[in-house]
């Protein structure tokens, strides 16, 4: 398999290197956007705009930044696109910024976009970054609506809004409340773990190293993420 | 150095490109934002005026309004809505109504309410299409009087904020705040401060006597006029004139209750005046005062009444000396629009009254009061003396 | 005006949790709560820097709004934050050596904590006058630092347990807080009801 074909840079998103799931990014949008399915595609796409725009001007730019300044830099370039998807959703789709509230500007601080700026579009060509960025953003769309399918349908009876009338007698309303939130993605973390049977990959060598998170990862998910492989080797 | 300068004004750069591309992105959003904002702002006021267009916040602060008023918006076409907050059952009543140019009522909904029965949503309805004098046609609410009755008045309120945002002039003052500024007028040395005298003599043609706190004098009330008679003067008035001799003379002397058998028990005491009147103290039962959250009810708590009346038994003028009642409920007896409906009653027209609405526990405590004065007055008369 | 303030820092400490309730601060929450000390030191350290960061960025607004530039806000925000970290870790590096070695590595996690920008920016939002923002401030602090506490004593036995593979690590720590923020839910409603 060609490891670095664009294909790849693309789909290791989806599952293999899911921000969501696998590398445990995000997680404040993924817990508390995932109650209805629109707001999380919502947050979704949200995310998947800046990261996209983001990893194109930050890979544009990565000969012209200097070393001692990159973190700063990133994070202007990436506050400054989550202010214009920001205003762009407030003008177009109000009912989604009432939505999202205060999660729209808090991209700026997502893990995900910041992690990706410092680990890959910092390092690599204009097409690659936009591609990984592209990747990512679907791999965390797609994570946040599977999150939410479960919290809407299960907790709310309804999907995107839309009552299910007969599931109305059996919702379980926890669901859609905060601990809910972890519960689930707690079980959905366990199932990508049996899906990629265990080989998903090790957290520290993919997003932490460079990080600003780093020790943080180091010195907790990143221990989790390496016990799991630890346990992946012992089987 | 030469490196950190390189940093310096890489950063300063990339800030200043993100500030442009920001400002470019609000230049053409924030018409559309905007336009948004007012859209979602304008929702609210078409519930109450459907076909209202371009609604603009008015600054209402130059404006004497009625005081439950709180914001008012103007319409392109003549017409207003405005935001009334008024105190029901329980206070925090926000209601908003929408008057057309013609003075009608377009719309009224309850933004927000503490209200228990929830009447109040569908009692908006009822005005539409109504103008002054239909607003006030609207029935209350049975079950619901207090707070309906609030509703009705803030719409009568918005009726008159209209009329005055439109440049127009009307009375917006209480029955008793009219009755203060009248007798202001009239015997401005009074200083605005005035007692009601409480008249036990058949005085021909005067609806009322007030004398000032400060003993400048006396103000007499004959329909709508009001004449000064400042102390020791006599007025040019007649009907004044004649009424100043008769209650000059009036005198009393104390009834001694046990010298009658079968008083009521809720009689306290009873005088006569030379002239063969009565002036009777009864009680009755209230619903007594919310304390604690808890009512203490009308045990202990009494409705204390004054009487005066002719030996026929018709009733010449009512006091409220005492009352026990919640504020905003029962409270409202102690008002001279309550009582002074009493004046010239007799035994079988005295509860032709309008009740005090959502206080029926009162107004009976206070029939009850005034029947035990007739039974009284007709024992005294009888003559049944021991 | 003191029952007030009262109720905006119970609230934000107990009911409005920013970890086990709204969902920002989850990284630390997860990653740097595995030991007491560890989740005090980061607890403390994001304390302090949320009050600064209001102290700063609520009178910022102000400008920015006055200068019609309030759409610069997540932008000078997130600045204010980062400088304002990396001013505080070379202040304490400087003169209080023995506070850095304690906080110090904490310092520059806080710059990417959503919790730190999502409450100067929802202080804005909820409309709170400087006092109140500053205790409200307090408030998101202290509830982060005392959720840190409980759930670094809740997974020191998780570690200690036999769970199911697949649920190992991170799966078993986010079940454990589902119900640590469950417990949390009951507060809900309390403190209002204490004043009212």
């Amino acid at each position: 398999m060609k490891r670095n074909s664009n294909w790849s840079i693309l789909l290791k998103g989806l599952l293999k290197e899911n921000p969501v799931f696998v590398l445990i990014l995000g997680t404040c949008p993924t817990l508390a956007t995932t109650t209805t399915v629109d707001g999380a595609f919502g947050m979704g796409i949200a995310a998947l705009a800046v990261l996209v725009c983001s990893n194109i001007l930050i890979s544009l730019l990565r000969k012209v930044i200097p070393d001692s300044v990159r973190i700063p830099c990133y994070i202007v370039v990436i506050a400054g696109f989550v202010t214009i998807v920001q205003m762009i959703v407030q003008a177009f789709l109000p009912g989604l910024y009432v939505k999202l509230g205060v999660y729209l500007p808090l991209i700026t601080v997502n893990c995900i976009i910041l992690g990706r700026a410092e680990m890959f579009a910092g390092k690599n060509s204009v097409g690659k970054s936009a591609l990984d960025g592209l990747g990512m953003g679907l791999g965390f769309t797609v994570a946040l609506l599977a999150m939410s399918t479960i919290r809407e349908v299960f907790g709310a009876a309804s999907f995107a809004g839309i009552a299910i009338p007969f599931m109305e007698n059996y919702k379980i309303e926890f669901l859609v409340k905060a601990p809910g939130g972890m519960l689930v993605y707690g079980c959905l973390i366990a199932l990508v773990y049996v899906i990629t049977k265990g080989r998903a990959p090790l957290k520290k060598s993919f997003s932490c190293a460079g990080c600003p998170n780093a020790a943080n990862c180091q010195t907790g998910a990143c221990e989790a993420a390496a016990e799991a492989e630890i346990e992946k080797g012992d089987a | 150095m030469k490196k950190s300068i390189r940093s310096t004004v890489v950063l300063v750069s990339i800030c200043a490109v993100m500030a442009i591309l920001l400002g470019l992105t609000n230049y053409f959003t924030a018409p559309i934002i905007k336009k948004n904002q007012e859209a979602a702002a304008n929702e609210a006021l078409l519930q109450v005026m459907p076909n209202g267009e371009g609604f603009e916040k008015m600054d209402i602060s130059s404006f004497t309004l009625p005081k439950t008023v709180t914001e008012a918006y103007k319409e392109k076409n003549g017409g207003y809505v405005i935001t009334l907050t008024t105190a029901g059952y329980d206070t925090g009543l926000t209601i908003m109504c929408g008057v057309n140019a013609d003075g009608t009522v377009s719309g009224a909904v309850c933004l927000a309410s503490k209200e228990t029965l929830g009447k109040e949503k569908t009692y908006g309805e009822s005005f539409v299409g109504k103008n002054a004098a239909g607003v006030e046609a609207v029935d209350t609410v049975s079950g619901a009087t207090k707070t309906t009755t609030a509703y009705r008045n803030a719409i009568k309120d918005a009726l008159n904020a209209a009329i005055i945002l439109g440049g127009g002039s009307v009375d917006i003052r209480t029955p008793e705040e009219i009755l203060a500024d009248n007798l202001n007028t009239a015997l401005p040395a009074g200083e605005g401060k005035f007692t009601k005298l409480f008249i036990v003599e058949v005085i021909e043609g005067i609806d009322a006597v007030y004398t000032a706190d400060n003993g400048a004098g006396s103000v007499y009330v004959i329909g709508e006029e009001f004449i000064a008679v400042p102390t020791d003067t006599t007025s040019d008035n007649e009907t004044v004139a004649a009424a100043q001799i008769i209650l000059a003379a009036s005198t009393s002397t104390d009834i001694s209750l046990t010298d009658y058998e079968n008083l009521p028990e809720n009689l306290l005491s009873a005088k006569k005046t030379a002239t063969g009147n009565y002036i009777l103290e009864t009680k009755g039962a209230g619903f007594g005062i919310m304390n604690d959250e808890k009512y203490i009810h009308s045990s202990g708590e009494y409705i204390r009444v004054r009487v005066s009346m002719t030996p026929e038994g018709k009733i010449i003028d009512t006091l409220t000396v005492y009352q026990a009642e919640s504020e905003n409920y029962g409270g409202a007896c102690a008002k001279e629009s309550f009582y002074g409906q009493f004046d010239g009653k007799t035994e079988e027209t005295y509860q032709e009254i309008d009740a005090i609405s959502g206080a029926t526990l009162t107004t009976n405590g206070y029939l009850k009061a005034i029947e035990n004065a007739f039974a009284a007055v007709k024992i005294f008369e009888g003559g049944n003396e021991q | 005006m003191f029952k007030s303030l009262i109720i905006i820092l119970l609230s934000s400490v107990l009911v409005n949790n920013y970890v086990l309730s709204r969902f920002l601060g989850i990284c630390p929450f997860l990653g740097v709560s595995k030991k007491l000390n560890q989740a005090t030191g980061m607890g403390i350290a994001v304390t302090v820097v949320m009050l600064l960061a209001t102290a700063v960025t609520w009178p910022l607004q102000l400008l920015l709004d006055k200068a019609g530039l309030g759409y610069m806000q997540t932008i000078v925000f997130i600045l204010v934050i980062a400088s304002l970290v990396q001013m505080l870790e070379l202040l304490l590096k400087r003169f209080i050596p023995a506070l850095h070695k304690g906080l110090g590595v904490y310092l520059p996690l806080i710059t990417t904590n959503c919790a730190v920008l999502g409450v100067a920016i929802n202080n804005i939002t909820d409309g709170y006058n400087f006092l109140e923002s500053l205790v409200s401030s307090l408030g998101v602090g202290l509830g982060f630092l005392l959720a840190m506490v409980l759930f670094s004593g809740l997974r020191s036995r998780i570690d200690e347990t036999n769970i199911p593979k697949p649920f190992r690590g991170l799966a078993a720590t986010l079940i454990a807080a589902s119900f640590i923020s469950l417990a949390f839910m009951g507060f809900a409603g309390i403190v209002e009801k204490m004043f009212a």
